[in-house]
């Protein structure tokens, strides 16, 4: 199977993600979307990788993840304690900024 | 695959030598970090302030000692060894890199100042414990205690690692890993206010999704240049524009990319929108501390990707910074005009100055790289006090930030007044303040290549001038309020902070030559 | 081409097999006494701890727990390439690994002396 495939589902999937951080209000979900555009590009490292026919993309994805993950504790944290304010994680709730 | 692996696998691996010494600030700073960590873990509550504070201060300026010594260095490491060359290279030490880390380290040490200030406000600016849930009654019995959440040093440290190993990255996926060591603090930092944590924390939110909205634009643009050059090191992505016989599209859309995630951080417009809510709703010295040094840091980094890693396909970016600098100029400047306060009006400004700096990047030359660098020190210590000054201005429940509350300051103490007049000044380019020697340099660097976009520029900072004035005249000619806010008498960190920055601004306004002369000799990339 | 492969297919076959074996005996020959301790919930032999209020609440500890997991759980990511490849990267390879194992404890000590590894 010819290894472009990959590529466009990866770009598909990038774009899934960035389209549900601009339209989703749930600030998980936004953030969840956040993390699926990392893993698409951890795809697209990989795919090129085999392109390629070099190792390197292999061991970036390893840095993406332990990024994403170090991220995903970060976000956590911050809607949590907002949550815990507001009993909601809605980003259209966190208003007091807007003029 | 099964055969790349086998080869992997059979190939004797040659460990790569690390110039450690070359280094040696990043690690220092991460070692205080990590001690910072430590002493959080294993000092009692009582004495975590003095020695987080002493940490922090030792950790800067033993960095900012060994970047002195280091001046004059050309080297790349790891060295390459065998023929596994992944990270060979990756950091590389030269005049720009060093110039930038020393202006990084000078910031952050004046940034940490401000944010150990404890005689204005009742404990601290940063809150008494962010874990407390807002509005309950312990958060109400903790906003008037004396305690302080003394991780926001260790925090800052690690977030000034990441300010050290961004702008001297040489492969991107190291730019990457630099690039979240100085935001995921950062994000932490802004929701760390004492006053209207709610606000703090949404800033926090908001500064969080956004930017790591950013970084995966980053690391996709990354993934392509992968593909493109098959390695993601920035020399080696410059010959591969050579030799490759791959898409340009890769090429092209990769850099977009990339330019999206690190326009972001350096606050240009289009790629602006969280700058003002962020800045707004951080405590005002971490404010200060964003504004300045992860401009600083995020420029380097641009300077680098521009300049070492496409600088054959100028034809095809140039266009691209001409049109960004244009909106944020123009952005920052009109939509500047038409706030109230003050706060709001220095988030603005700082897009319009992330707006000058790009002016000076369209040139490659020795000198707009010199330019670039000079600029971003001069306005790195201008905007750092005068955050600091909007921490003295204060009302019952906090920071007095409305423009209508300064009015007639003059009156009830001259010498705020006239410091945020010099600071003003210089954001507007007055001439004997260290704003205009930088933004002369900048445009005069940018002059034979782009003079429109001079001309553009030039407008549009006399539009921006205006607010500052207007913010001037406010405090020496218009009548105070009934109830006039309180001058807080700054204790020694911050009386220390202001000075320092209030002189650089004026120093550097009279005297700006040694510093000038400084920055060309180290305008050098070692690739 | 699938030669190596087939013992561990083959043992995959077995354990399958015993597995499947042992639970679907275990009704036809075990002797049935029931109490309160084995009907409860089977929590690693620790006391069952009270479920979430009303849909979809976790309370906060929960999320804590988990993201303590998550940092430490993805540090292994590096640990593994070192394994395999400790012989070739010599004392260098074991200052490294030793040097970042040690940045991990920092966070551990923090973790540990704040409270955070402490349900209650």
């Amino acid at each position: 199977m010819s290894p472009y495939y990959y590529l466009v589902l990866s770009a598909a999937l990038f774009t899934i993600g960035a389209v549900g951080v601009l339209v989703r209000r749930n600030a998980i979900v936004v953030f969840m979307c956040v993390e699926l555009m990392l893993n698409a590009v951890n795809l697209t490292l990989v795919t090129f990788s085999r392109i390629n026919g070099s190792l390197d993309g292999q061991i970036m994805a390893f840095f993406v993840m332990t990024v994403a993950a170090a991220e995903v504790v970060v976000g956590l944290a911050i809607i949590t304690s907002i949550f815990r304010t507001r009993r909601s994680a809605s980003v259209d709730d966190a208003n007091l900024l807007k003029y | 695959m099964t055969h790349l692996l086998l080869a992997a696998g059979n190939t004797a691996v040659s460990t790569p030598s690390v110039s450690y010494h070359a280094l040696a600030p990043i690690f220092i700073v991460l070692g205080a970090a990590m001690l910072g960590v430590l002493v959080e873990a294993a000092v009692p509550r009582a004495e975590r302030f003095t020695v987080q504070l002493m940490v922090t201060i030792v950790g800067l300026v033993a960095a900012l000692v060994v970047v002195g010594l280091l001046h004059g260095t050309r080297t790349t490491t790891p060295s390459p060894t065998g023929n596994d060359a992944f990270f060979a290279g990756s950091l590389s030490i030269d005049g720009v890199g060093l110039f930038l880390q020393g202006t990084v380290l000078a910031l952050a040490l004046v940034a940490a100042l401000l944010v150990s200030e404890r005689s204005v406000d009742v404990g601290s600016p940063i809150v008494a414990s962010a874990a407390v849930v807002v509005g309950s009654a312990d958060d109400r019995r903790l906003t008037t205690a004396d305690r302080v959440q003394t991780e926001v040093f260790p925090l800052m440290l690690f977030a000034v690692s990441g300010m050290l190993i961004f702008p001297i990255a040489n492969n991107l996926i190291l730019m990457f890993v630099a690039l979240e060591v100085l935001s995921l603090p950062l994000y932490l930092m802004a929701g760390l206010a004492r006053r209207r944590r709610l606000l703090s924390q949404e800033a926090s939110l908001k500064y969080f999704l956004l930017g790591a909205f950013a970084s995966a634009f980053f690391l996709y643009g990354l993934a392509l240049l992968y593909g493109y050059a098959d390695t993601v090191d920035l020399p080696g992505i410059f010959t591969a524009q050579q030799t490759s016989g791959k898409s340009d599209v890769l090429l092209y859309t990769g850099l977009a990319l990339l330019l999206v995630g690190l326009l972001f951080k350096a606050s240009v417009a289009p790629f602006h929108n969280w700058t003002v809510d962020v800045y707004v709703g951080a405590p005002t010295p971490v404010t200060a501390f964003m504004a300045s040094c992860t401009k600083v840091a995020a420029f380097g980094a641009i300077l680098r990707v521009l300049f070492v890693g496409f600088s054959s396909a100028e034809w095809n970016w140039r266009p691209v910074i001409w049109a960004v600098a244009i909106a944020s100029m123009v952005v920052g400047a009109v939509l500047g005009l038409t706030q109230t306060d003050i706060k709001r009006i220095l988030a603005y400004s700082s897009i319009a100055h992330a707006g000058f700096i790009l002016v000076g990047m369209v040139a490659i030359t020795k000198q707009s790289t010199a330019s670039v660098m000079f600029y971003v020190l001069t306005y790195g210590f201008t905007t750092l006090a005068a955050f600091g000054m909007l921490m003295l201005v204060r009302d019952p429940d906090g920071e007095a930030t409305q423009l209508a509350r300064w009015s007639g300051l003059a009156r009830k103490s001259p010498v705020v007044a006239t410091v945020m007049t010099v600071l003003l000044l210089s954001m507007a380019g007055i001439p004997l303040t260290s704003g205009f020697t930088g933004k002369f340099y900048v445009f005069r660097a940018a002059w034979d290549t782009a003079g429109p976009l001079v001309v553009i520029a030039l407008l549009s900072s006399a539009v921006a001038a205006f607010f500052y004035l207007r913010i001037v005249v406010m405090m020496f000619f218009a009548e105070p309020p009934v109830d006039s806010p309180t001058i807080a008498i700054p204790g020694w960190a911050a009386s220390v902070a202001l000075t320092v920055g209030v002189v650089v601004t004026i120093v550097l306004g009279v005297f700006p030559q040694p510093v000038i002369d400084l920055a060309s000799k180290a305008s050098y990339f070692t690739g | 081409m699938l030669a190596p492969y087939l013992p561990i297919l083959l043992l995959f076959a077995l354990a399958t097999g015993f597995a499947v074996f042992s639970v679907g005996i275990a009704p036809f020959t075990g002797p049935r006494r029931y109490n309160k301790a084995k009907l409860d919930f089977y929590e690693c032999g620790i006391e069952p701890t009270p479920q979430p209020m009303g849909p979809s609440r976790f309370p906060v500890k929960y999320y804590l727990t988990a993201m303590l997991f998550i940092v430490f759980d993805i540090e292994i990511i590096f640990l593994y390439p070192y394994a395999v490849a400790n012989k070739a990267l010599g004392l260098f390879g074991l200052v490294e690994i030793i040097l970042f194992v040690a940045t991990v404890f920092v966070a551990y000590a923090y973790v540990w002396r704040r409270g955070g590894l402490d349900w209650d």
